[in-house]
């Protein structure tokens, strides 16, 4: 009744202020109800959730991977995993409709689709011995079905780390503050590795304690960086420099041993993660901050300078971790399933968890839609589109009904400590800012002086669980790579061969450092069409997921609860499909790859010549690119689609048996004390 | 109260199970063994490797 009521409220009350609060009572009641009857609905019915039935933490228990674990401990460790960037991101981004749409999809979105995609892998990887999305695949559905799907993750991992980089460096270019934050967390981690594997070994808290307490002192440190005149311009870098910067520590993270710079890191990112969303959330409930953007703008219709394309599809896209995200099932079937004590623990840890990290995702569309209007699209606009200059840009936004001063950016900018706040796309600044402001808020009058610490804190937050993707997603790229190459030639597959572990290193690194130096050099900013295509090629990933869902449900109760996936399916497939065509096809070059391709011939021919001329060819060819990488993924998705389907017609005429690869039942011996 | 410091022992297990503290205490446990920077970094090895064989989720 009250999330009906608080939504309701939004929807139907047009030209008045809403505090954020609406949004989250609405959320929290909207989950609550969907977890207590929906999740509970497809546990007991469906997926038949048997406490009675040992699990492989039971039955392969060996102390390491398998491990029967507290229910409440593994939701902890289950939501670390699955909570990254994307729901910070994503939400506010999508704010450029208004707050309404991105706060109904990620409400309904996660309650009939990511949560329910996530619960299915996680329960069907528990029942076959903790295996990956990949192996399920393969003996569920096909032999072809399990190689594409291989392939697309590798694909996406590399998409995933270019947009998540540019992401960092349109954060920190020309701050020196931000910059030099994020460098000295480099030492700090490297500090903490050695601390941990000669000085203190074992005394992981207490390291990340001290590790914390030096992060604090950079971003204080980063102040009287910014304000000196000999160190500033070492540390003011252009959005080049940064990405060159990003693309060498890349390579280095994935060859370095994991336990000196991936592993610290690793558990900081964590920790801070974890106390910054408690802290927005705590701040959010304290502060009861307004939203300042409209429930719908003028830019549902396609024209928005941060990226193009109407609401339908594009909305759907650019919330992916939030909602629905296909990398969860990565997840669900990677470590989670080897350490669930009891069946019935799959609920709320596939499905609660999921219910979580969308929480989070509502709170940083209130942080993005506390702001200004003017100020947000200031912000987040990209200078091709309002213009380099500042009186400029402040024209342009203002033109567009959302009023703002070049002087009101400067003030802006000054409280935070940064020179200027103009063309800042990504995200993450504007969600920092929005933070801080939240952030300052608690602490009345004195807050303002405090902006600068609290939007450089979270930047210094965003930027390291970004890194620790990278660093991560790099190796594990590197890992997948070797494992493919080491079918043609076995050396290759070694992963204590040097030859080969340097090479895997340098082609991922290479491939999604291309992607990112091609977003950094876009005129558009780059996350105009870089994170249409991550969400595309994430929400793929989600109909692999909830093809093999689909597959399980039909050959385990035939056609009687095959909507519980497959309308979340059909409605991604549509989505993600209808996207992609209008990526690659749409007549307008902010919109299409290949229109904005056939624009930059056309300028090449009329005789664009020098140094403007290889500027375009450079862009030419990134556009195409860029619309056959779109082509790629969906030829990928439809084999897998057209194999599944295949097995489902079979399923459903009676031709085939259904074959379950599930492994035997066990009664458990295990007990549910301290579990 | 009592409820108040069960959850804060919640918490703190939690933060320990993330921190790797947990299942290192665990597995010596399992094999009998004694805490030393050997048996850290036995552990570590085989926890990262596998770990970091892992993607992150975006």
């Amino acid at each position: 009744m009250a999330a009906a009521f608080c939504l309701g409220g939004l929807a139907l009350r047009h030209g008045e202020r809403v505090n954020g609060v609406w949004l989250i009572v609405a959320a929290a009641c909207a989950f609550s109800t969907g977890y207590r009857f929906y999740g509970k609905f497809v546990a007991a019915r469906v997926l038949t959730l048997d406490d009675g039935r040992a699990t492989p933490a039971e039955r392969l228990r060996n102390g390491q991977d398998f491990e029967p674990t507290n229910k409440w401990i593994l939701f902890g460790h289950h939501f670390a995993a699955i909570a990254g960037p994307g729901p910070l991101v994503g939400p506010v981004l999508a704010a450029q409709f208004g707050y309404l749409p991105g706060a109904l999809w990620i409400i309904i979105g996660a309650v009939l689709g990511g949560a329910v995609q996530d619960f299915i892998i996680l329960f069907a990887s528990m029942r076959r011995d903790g295996k990956s999305l990949g192996q399920m695949v393969r003996e569920e559905i096909g032999k072809a079905a399990g190689f594409t799907a291989l392939i697309t993750v590798l694909i996406i991992m590399v998409i995933m780390l270019a947009v998540m980089a540019l992401v960092v460096v349109n954060a920190l270019k020309g701050s020196p503050w931000g910059a030099f934050t994020i460098a000295a967390t480099m030492p700090i981690a490297v500090f903490m590795g050695l601390y941990l594997r000669y000085w203190r070994p074992g005394k992981v808290l207490e390291c990340s304690a001290i590790g914390f307490g030096m992060l604090l002192a950079a971003i204080f440190g980063g102040r009287a960086v910014a304000d000196s005149a000999v160190l500033a311009p070492w540390f003011t870098l252009s959005a080049l420099a940064l990405a060159a910067a990003l693309i060498v520590y890349g390579f280095l993270a994935s060859a370095l041993p994991v336990w000196l710079l991936l592993a610290p890191r690793g558990y900081l990112s964590t920790f801070v993660k974890l106390g910054v969303i408690l802290m927005l959330a705590a701040g959010i409930l304290f502060v009861r901050p307004q939203l300042q953007l409209a429930a719908f703008t003028r830019f549902v219709d396609g024209s928005g300078p941060i990226f193009a394309g109407r609401i339908f599809p594009f909305c759907f896209i650019t919330i992916a971790c939030g909602a629905v995200s296909g990398f969860h099932s990565l997840i669900a079937s990677g470590t989670t399933p080897k350490m669930i004590a009891h069946e019935g623990h799959a609920l709320p840890i596939g499905y609660g968890a999921m219910l979580a990290e969308s929480f989070v995702a509502i709170m940083a569309l209130i942080a993005a839609c506390t702001l200004q209007p003017g100020v947000y699209f200031a912000v987040n606009s990209p200078a091709g589109v309002v213009g380099a200059a500042p009186a400029a840009a402040a024209a342009t936004i203002s033109s567009w009904g959302f009023p703002v001063t070049e002087a009101q950016m400067a003030e802006l900018a000054r409280d935070a400590g940064e020179r200027t706040l103009f063309a800042r796309t990504g995200g993450a600044p504007s969600l920092a800012l929005g933070m801080a402001r939240i952030f300052a808020g608690g602490f009345g009058s004195a807050g303002r002086a405090l902006i600068g610490f609290w939007y450089h804190f979270a930047i210094m937050f965003e930027a390291l669980f970004i890194l620790t993707l990278i660093d991560t997603g790099t190796r594990v790229g590197r890992f997948m790579l070797q494992d493919f190459l080491g079918h043609m030639w076995r050396p290759l597959g070694r992963t204590s061969w040097m030859p080969g572990v340097v090479a895997a290193s340098a082609a991922i690194v290479a491939a999604w450092g291309y992607l990112l130096i091609q977003g950094v050099r876009d005129p558009l900013g780059g996350i105009n069409s870089l994170w249409p295509l991550f969400g595309i090629a994430n929400q793929l990933l989600a109909a692999i997921a909830l093809c093999l869902a689909t597959t399980i449900l039909l050959k385990t109760h035939g056609a009687r609860y095959l909507w519980i996936s497959a309308v979340p399916l059909a409605w991604l497939v549509t989505v993600t499909f209808t996207a992609a065509l209008q990526k690659i096809f749409s007549p307008s070059p902010a919109l299409g790859f290949l229109a904005q391709a056939s624009q930059l011939e056309a300028s090449l021919r009329a005789g664009a010549a020098g140094e403007k001329a290889a500027t375009a060819r450079t862009l030419l060819f990134n556009a195409r690119l860029d619309a056959a990488v779109c082509g790629v993924l969906l030829l990928l998705v439809t084999v897998i689609l057209a194999d599944s389907l295949r097995v489902w017609i079979e399923i459903l005429r009676g031709a085939e048996e259904p074959r379950l690869s599930e492994t035997p039942f066990v009664p458990t011996q295990l007990g549910t004390e301290g579990l | 109260m009592r409820r108040l410091r069960r959850l804060g022992r919640l918490a703190w297990e939690v933060l320990r199970e993330l921190a790797d503290e947990r299942p290192y205490q665990r597995g010596l446990k399992a094999q009998g063994r004694r805490h030393s920077a050997e048996e850290w970094r036995r552990f570590t090895e085989r926890r990262y490797e596998a770990r970091f064989k892992q993607p992150k989720c975006c």
